[in-house]
Order: structure tokens, then C-alpha cells, then sequence
């Protein structure tokens, strides 16, 4: 029905360079209003943080069995979050899809950003915050070490080498667009390229180990990638509670984490598309297959979810199966439902070529499946602790608005970061996109020799238009 | 050096708790609790509070779940398979049950928990920053976390000249749990080496098996074999390190709570007996 | 003999290469593709048929750094185990093979990726001053031939960079 490209091949490469750095000027109005706002939200989680750290965790209702919340849960959400920039940034890198160069970078960034802000949870969390450091692995005169078999210490190790490696995987690829900013920048911008860029000037010796670098930390990013969420999933997984010591958490919370992270990139492609006016690059075509990407992976994620419940039924574990039907009828019924109906329902949206080309549907959709996945992690935290072995200690807790403050600052401190991210550095890939463009210019002139050779050699056959679909 | 050490004690350090761990325990402090003779009085938690400097939280905090209660009488009703439920309550005296493969212990990122010599899993206040993953792995959910700094006015004056000064009081942020009145483990074996003797069986007991009215709570060292507490166990057909006690004597009234999940809990209860129809 | 440095610059990439290629085969003495620095806007893969096998030995430095990150990651924590004897914990051995080996992995990809950071910075070249012959074309839609020629051969660069629709040709003498 739709037969564009998923890029115009015609584009003028200077127009390109235009279009990204006209996007980093000059912000507007909405722009600061944006700022304020991100500000006033983290004012509202700082003030709830000093609350905490002078008082205690008392006012954050936390309770003897739920020991841990909102705070894990919103960890766990931003870790995801966090997986889908740089996971497929790299597998697509690998696999040679190109339409990922216009769409990557902002998805990369989002991946730091937003693991930039998980990374902040495991410390809030802590009772003692001013000791955080005692988790780390350093030389102590007093032969202190930490636990190495704490999931806790996985974590911090997990996280440190992601969130170095995924920051150089966005940094390296910036460097050549760094380049070009350099060249047209004036005043603190330019003294800030110039450092950042590296002194980068393209020549062939540094593009050919620009290659290398980039095909390297894809291949070990995609391992990584899927070892910190599957990491992460240890934090409960290695614990003997019921729900959380499930086998299948690790591929769960890795699909979990691919989805909500492409939701968040449908979510800011909309955004930055309408604000900065890159109909040009973040085509529909690419939008389509990003929703299709999620799709498939929402269908994943349902079936981990079947396959985790039939599981607990079939396996006859009595405290597995009390908690499964407290999930589904007790006190956390309504997220419990939510979470399904947001999670496995609304995906189908995805299904529809109309809904995926039309950009405000796809910007609810987008957030709906986040709401889900948001209650996922809650689901996964709250019920096992609500109710585990002892029933003497069930209980139902809900978050006081000290946890939701620090929960909803974490937005504005995200948002913040992505903000200031756009107008400082490229949120579009300009040196990549002239490679789509030039490749895919190479293959039609390729084609279209071929179409004429074909013609040439049988008069009688009437060629077709030359395919346009791209890799 | 440290890599000297690592080789010549390379078998050692391999050794999980079925090959009898790392070291040889001096002693394993545990615990027979008779819930047929329990009254549910509480005197045990009233004792355990007095002992060991819990704070006093108050109601609200108390109706929160951020109580401090090391030791809690946890009461049942609903026994409907049982003849007569009418009977009343069943009480539980719950604390640690000092696991010996306690899952507490190896999640703790800062190894702020551990196990003794004396098979106890001992808390290091200092050494905690209030991770609470412990609590979360506790099946038994016998850590209390310090959710605020209850000292500033759990003991207004002139309470506070009825702390016991064996032992801290605890600020916000650590995590906290019974310790079988470590400091009376402690100054008792001081004692008995100062006096360069064995530690005798009775010679001290923990503030809840003291307080007891129907002395439903003994406590001692499981590994003398003349102890109270090992002939209780013994009696009743108990044994350490299985996930199932094999009896089929109900005479044998011995039990452990949660040992299905392999935890080896130091506690063994006995089960309250009622009269059939 | 005084030596020149010449820098042409070409909007049409198809020429550009095929001026590459013409250093290659017409043999002007005392200049060999060998000399030739190629600066482009973007990557070009397929130039390395024109412009000589070049190798890159970034990968080394990763496969370096990855042995070290894992054999380092299973002493260190083996060794930090050994001598924290209060370790013992949850009738778990002292030295935790299974959490040691989800270390190791995290640690081998962490010295792997900043093994080849640090290589790269260095192997191409970068953190140093700019060529002065730099082009701000070459950053949009230009590609550069960068090349090192005697004074004698000066003339029949230029030539052959004219012949080629060089848009620019700039020159530097080299002292």
C-alpha cells in the first residue's frame, strides 16, 4: 500500500548538515518551558531525598516485609529501559540494516541517560547512602572486602562496565559529527567540539579504525547488554522467595527490557520528529519498522509471561501458586491487570499499518506500553514481598509520596539529561545517514544499469520499477 | 602472598557447608522451643527488648510493619484441619533461626552478615548500609531494619538509664536481628576461659529461655552431646543438614521451620499435641 | 630537495577514487599510493581496493585486553576472597566459583572495550594537532587526497588532480 523509501536518496549532503545542526540552535520557547519543568520535578525528589536521608526510610512507608519497592522497581525499569538503545543499535549494526543510522543516536542516548538514572536507585534505596562505596571492589587498609556472591555486587560491576561502555559505544560514534560541528560552530561551542572531537579530520586511517572500534563494541555490547539485565534479574532470581526464584527471569527481564526501551524510542521519535521537524530522516518507513521490531517483542514478552504462569500453576508449588492467585484477585489485582492489559492488549495497536503511520496514536501507544511495563516491575517486587513463606508477615503496602517524589523526580532528571542532550550534541547521526544515503544512492544507479542491461538483452520484457526497499 | 595462600589452601576454600565448611565450629548454639507448653505470654519478647536495647516504636509505627520486635509470638487461628479449632490461638515464638546455610548471608553486598565459629549468623552493624536484600531473603522475615533513628525517642529520660550496656543501640539505615544475646555468649565464654575451663551446658542462657514461666525455650550447644538442647533434638529424632526429618513416630512431636528450602535453621520446635475426638 | 604537500579536493567521489587509482598505476617516481591519505566524509569500505591493503591491529589490543580482564577478574577476586576469611557464608565455599565466573565475564568485557578505546585513540591518530591542509569540506560533502610529493613531481600531482575535477587544490611546503 505504502511504497516509500525509508530515506530520500536525493538529499543534499549540506542540507543534512543544516537540517542537525539547525536542530541544536536557537531552542524555543517550549524548549526552556521543558527545562523548568524537569527541574521543578527533580526539586520535588531532592526534597524528598533530603527528607530521607536525614530521617531514615521510615517516610517512604517501606515496612518490615517490604523491605524493598518502589525504589527496586523503578531501578529495574530504568535498566530496561536502558537495553534497547544500545542492544539494537548494535545487533542492527551487525546485521547491516541501515535504516538504524537516522533513529540510533537519540536511542543510544537514551540508553546512558536512562541507565544514568537507574544507577542513582540502588543508592537511594540504601539505608546508610553516605556508605555506598563499601560496595566496590577497592583496597581497604582494613583487608575489607565486598560480598562477591551478592547479586547486589554483580550489580555494580554489571552496571559500571555498561554504562562505560555503552557511553563510548554513543561517544565514538559521535566523533565524526563532532567533527562537523566543530566546523561550524562558533564561540564555547566551538572550544567544546574541538576537545570532544578529538581532533578527528577523516582520513582514511582513522575511518579504518573507526570500522573496526565500531564492529568490535557492537560485539560486545550485545553480550553485555543481555548479561546486565539478566544481572539484574539475579537480584531476585538468586533469592529462594516465591516469585522471584524463577528460572526464566533472566530471558523475562531481557525481553521485558527490549520492550519498554522500544517503546521509549517510538515514544521520543515522535517527539523529536514533530520538534525538530526531521520528517526527512525519521521517516514513517522507519517508524514502521521500529513498531514492528516492538511488536514482535511485546508477543515475546506475553509468551515468557504464559509461560511463567502455567509454570507456577503446573508446578504445584504451594507458595508459588498462592502468590500467582494473589497477583491475579488481591490487593495488587488492579496492577496485576493493568500490567497485562497494557503490556499483551494494547501491542496490538502495533498490528495496524494505519496506527503505525499516524504519529499521536503511536505516542499513546508508546507511553501505554511503558505504564505496563513500569507495573511489570512493580508486580515482580511488591506481591512475592506481600506475600512470601511466612504468613505471619503478610502484608499489603502502598508507597507513601516520599517514594513517589524520588519515582517521578527520576523522569525530570532523565528528561533533564535528554534535553540538554539534544542541543548540545547531535540527536541525529549526520555522517551516517550521508552513508545511507550514498549507499543507497550506489545501489539504485547499480539497479538501474542492471534494469537497462536486462532491457537491452530481451526487448520484450517490461521491467518493473527498480526495487526500492532498502536492505 | 595472598596468592601462596590461595593455592596451598585452594581445597579448603572450595569446601561448601555439606563438607562440614570452611572451619570446625567451637560451638553451634541452638535452640528447642515447646510450643505444647508455650502460653503465648510474651514474656520471651518483653525480655529480648529489655536485653537487647530494641526500641519501643510506638503504635503508628508499629501498625506500619517498622516495629523492632527481635523476638515475636506469632498467633494462628485458622487451624480448621485441626478437631478443635475452637481451642484458641496457637502462638509461635519466632526469632533468627541462625541457619547454618542461611540465605541472609550470602547476599549482603558488603558481607555485613556472616557466620561465626559459633554457628551463629552474626550482624556487623558497622559493616551494614542498609541494602535490607537480607530481609528480603529471609523466609522467616525475622530482620528488622532501622527505618528511623528510634533512639532519639524510643528511651526519653529516664529510660534511658535502663539500656543494657553490653550492647549498642542502633542508628537508622542497619539492619538488625537476634543474635542469641550474643554479649551473654560472649562474656560467658570469657569467663570460662579466664577460669580455664570448658564452657559449661547451663551456665547461661539467652534473656528469652531466662524469662520463660513454663521454660517452653531452651537453648545451649548443640554439638556437647550432654547439653539440653542436643538431647531434646535427639529425643525427638532431629537431625541437622536435611531438607526432611524421616520419623514416622508422632511421639516425635520435633520439627524445623522451612528446612524443605534447605536452609539448616538451628531451631528446632516441637509441636503442640491436642487431644483427638 | 624540498618536498610539498598537496591536497586535492574532489566533489565527485568517482573520480576522486579513480585519481587514487591512477597514482597507483602511472608510477610518477617518488610517489606511491602508499603516500596517499584519503579524507572523506563518511566511511568508504570499498576504497581499500584503490587505496592498498592498510591493516589495523586495533583488534589485538582488544583480545589483549580481554585475557587480561578475565585472568586478572579470576585472581583478584579469588585472592580478595582468600584473604577475607569472614567470607564463609550461607554454608557457601569461601572462593564462589559460579559468582566469580559472572564477574569474570563482566570483567573481561570491561577491560576488552577500554583496551580498544585506548588503542583506537592511539592507533588512528587521534588527540593530536590537526593536519594544517584540513578542509572543512572534508567534514561535509568532500572528499580530500592528502599526498606528500618532492618539488619535482609537484606539477604532475596537481596535473593529475586537474584532470580529475578537483573542485580545490591546496599546497604546503614541508620543512
Amino acid at each position: 500500500m505504502y511504497n516509500e523509501k525509508d530515506i530520500n536518496e536525493q538529499i543534499a549532503w549540506a542540507k543534512i548538515n543544516a537540517d542537525v545542526l539547525r536542530s541544536m540552535e536557537n531552542p524555543r520557547k517550549s524548549y526552556w518551558v521543558a527545562i523548568v519543568i524537569c527541574i521543578l520535578m527533580i526539586a520535588c525528589a531532592v526534597f524528598a531525598e533530603y527528607i530521607q536521608y536525614t530521617v531514615g526510610m521510615g517516610p517512604s512507608n517501606l515496612n518490615n516485609p517490604h523491605m524493598w519497592d518502589m525504589y527496586i522497581a523503578t531501578f529495574v525499569f530504568w535498566i530496561g529501559m536502558s537495553h534497547s538503545g544500545t542492544l539494537l543499535s548494535a545487533i542492527l549494526h551487525l546485521i547491516h540494516a541501515d535504516w538504524r543510522k537516522p533513529i540510533y543516536r537519540f536511542a543510544e542516548a537514551m540508553t546512558t541517560f536512562s541507565l544514568m538514572t537507574a544507577g542513582i536507585f540502588p543508592i537511594i534505596h540504601l539505608g546508610r547512602v553516605w556508605n555506598m562505596y563499601w560496595v566496590l571492589p577497592y583496597v581497604s587498609d582494613r583487608g575489607l572486602w565486598p560480598n562477591f556472591r551478592s547479586p547486589l555486587v554483580w550489580d555494580a560491576f554489571a552496571i559500571s562496565t555498561y554504562l562505560s561502555a555503552s557511553m563510548l559505544f554513543l561517544f565514538i560514534g559521535m566523533i565524526p559529527d563532532l567533527a562537523i560541528c566543530r566546523d561550524n560552530a562558533r564561540g564555547w561551542r566551538k572550544k567544546l567540539y574541538t576537545v570532544l572531537s578529538l581532533g578527528w579530520s577523516g582520513n582514511d586511517r582513522q575511518w579504518r579504525n573507526f570500522r573496526k572500534i565500531y564492529l568490535l563494541m557492537a560485539c560486545f555490547l550485545i553480550p553485555l547488554a543481555v548479561s546486565v539485565h539478566s544481572i539484574v534479574s539475579a537480584d531476585f532470581a538468586m533469592s529462594i522467595m516465591p516469585g522471584w526464584h524463577v528460572t526464566t527471569f533472566p530471558p523475562y527481564f531481557v525481553a521485558g527490557a527490549l520492550y519498554s526501551g522500544c517503546a521509549a524510542i517510538i515514544t521520543l521519535f515522535v517527539l523529536l520528529r514533530y520538534f525538530f521537524r526531521f520528517e526527512e530522516y525519521m521517516t514513517l518507513p522507519i517508524m514502521e519498522k521500529t513498531a514492528k521490531l516492538t511488536f514482535a517483542i511485546a508477543m515475546v514478552w506475553t509468551y515468557l509471561n504464559l509461560i511463567e504462569f502455567s509454570s507456577v500453576w503446573y508446578g504445584h508449588d504451594i507458595y508459588n501458586k498462592e502468590l500467582l492467585i494473589d497477583k491475579a484477585t488481591g490487593a495488587y489485582a488492579w496492577v496485576f491487570w493493568t500490567m497485562l492489559f497494557c503490556g499483551s492488549v494494547v501491542p496490538f495497536a502495533l498490528a495496524f499499518q494505519k496506527l503505525r503511520r499516524h504519529m499521536p496514536t503511536m505516542f499513546v501507544v508508546s507511553l501505554l506500553l511503558n505504564v505496563g511495563m513500569f507495573f511489570e516491575r512493580w508486580m515482580i517486587v511488591a506481591p512475592t514481598l506481600s506475600m512470601s513463606h511466612s504468613p505471619h508477615q503478610w502484608d499489603v503496602m502502598w508507597g507513601s509520596i516520599v517514594e513517589w517524589a524520588i519515582v517521578f523526580g527520576s523522569l525530570g532528571w532523565f528528561g533533564l539529561l535528554f534535553l540538554i542532550f539534544v542541543k548540545v550534541f547531535p540527536s541525529v547521526s549526520m555522517y551516517e545517514v550521508k552513508e545511507m544515503v550514498f549507499h543507497r544512492q550506489r545501489h539504485l544507479v547499480n539497479e538501474d544499469a542492471a534494469t537497462k542491461f536486462h532491457r537491452r538483452s530481451d526487448d520484450k520484457t517490461t521491467t518493473g520499477e527498480p526495487g526500492l526497499e532498502g536492505a | 602472598m595472598s596468592l601462596d595462600n590461595l593455592l596451598s589452601n585452594w581445597s579448603q576454600y572450595r569446601k561448601g557447608h555439606e563438607e562440614g565448611g570452611f572451619h570446625d565450629y567451637e560451638h553451634r548454639w541452638g535452640m528447642a522451643i515447646d510450643l505444647d507448653i508455650c502460653t503465648g505470654c510474651n514474656a520471651c519478647s518483653t525480655a529480648c527488648y529489655a536485653e537487647n536495647n530494641l526500641a519501643v516504636v510506638g503504635p503508628e509505627r508499629f501498625e506500619k510493619g517498622q516495629a523492632m520486635h527481635w523476638l515475636r509470638v506469632e498467633r494462628y487461628w485458622d487451624q480448621s484441619e485441626l478437631d478443635h479449632p475452637e481451642q484458641g490461638a496457637s502462638f509461635l515464638p519466632m526469632m533468627c533461626q541462625q541457619c547454618n546455610a542461611a540465605t541472609c548471608e550470602p547476599v549482603c553486598p558488603v558481607a555485613a552478615t556472616y557466620h561465626t565459629p559459633d554457628g551463629l549468623n552474626a550482624q556487623i552493624y558497622n559493616r551494614c548500609i542498609g541494602s535490607r536484600y537480607c530481609s528480603n531473603n529471609c523466609p522467616f522475615r525475622v530482620r528488622y531494619f532501622n527505618f528511623y533513628s528510634y533512639y532519639e525517642s524510643s528511651w526519653p529520660e529516664p529510660l534511658n538509664m535502663q539500656l543494657n550496656p553490653d550492647i549498642t543501640v542502633r542508628d537508622k539505615g542497619v539492619m538488625e536481628k537476634c543474635t542469641y544475646c550474643v554479649q551473654r555468649i560472649r562474656s560467658a565464654k570469657n569467663k570460662a576461659k579466664m577460669e580455664d575451663r570448658k564452657l559449661e551446658d547451663g551456665e547461661f542462657t539467652t534473656a528469652c529461655a531466662q524469662a520463660c514461666p513454663t521454660n517452653a525455650i531452651v537453648f545451649g550447644d548443640w554439638q556437647d552431646e550432654n547439653s539440653q538442647v542436643a538431647k531434646l533434638w535427639k529425643k525427638h529424632e532431629v537431625t541437622r543438614a536435611v531438607t526432611k526429618q524421616n520419623k514416622d513416630n508422632p511421639e516425635k512431636r520435633g520439627y524445623r521451620i522451612f528446612e524443605e528450602l534447605n536452609i539448616d535453621p538451628s531451631v528446632m520446635y516441637l509441636e503442640r499435641v491436642r487431644e483427638k475426638v | 630537495m624540498s618536498k610539498h604537500c598537496v591536497m586535492g579536493l574532489f566533489s565527485d567521489f568517482d573520480e576522486a577514487f579513480a585519481a587514487i587509482s591512477d597514482i597507483r598505476k602511472t608510477k610518477i617516481p617518488g610517489v606511491s599510493v602508499d603516500d596517499v591519505t584519503l579524507k572523506s566524509p563518511i566511511e568508504h569500505p570499498e576504497i581499500e581496493e584503490v587505496l592498498g591493503e592498510r591493516p589495523v591491529h586495533l583488534q589485538k589490543f582488544t583480545l589483549f585486553g580481554a585475557i587480561f580482564g578475565v585472568t586478572f577478574g579470576f585472581f583478584f577476586l579469588a585472592a580478595a576472597q582468600a584473604s577475607f576469611l569472614v567470607q564463609p557464608q550461607g554454608g557457601k565455599p569461601v572462593v564462589a566459583l559460579p559468582s566469580n565466573f559472572v564477574l569474570m565475564y563482566e570483567m573481561l568485557i570491561f577491560f576488552a572495550v577500554w583496551g580498544t578505546f585506548l588503542a583506537f585513540l592511539f592507533l588512528s591518530g587521534l588527540l593530536r594537532k590537526r593536519h594544517s591542509l584540513y578542509s572543512e569540506n572534508v567534514s561535509l560533502d568532500q572528499v580530500g587526497i592528502l599526498i606528500d610529493v618532492d618539488d619535482s613531481n609537484l606539477e604532475r600531482v596537481k596535473d593529475l588532480f586537474k584532470q580529475h575535477k578537483a573542485v580545490e587544490i591546496r599546497e604546503e611546503e614541508i620543512r
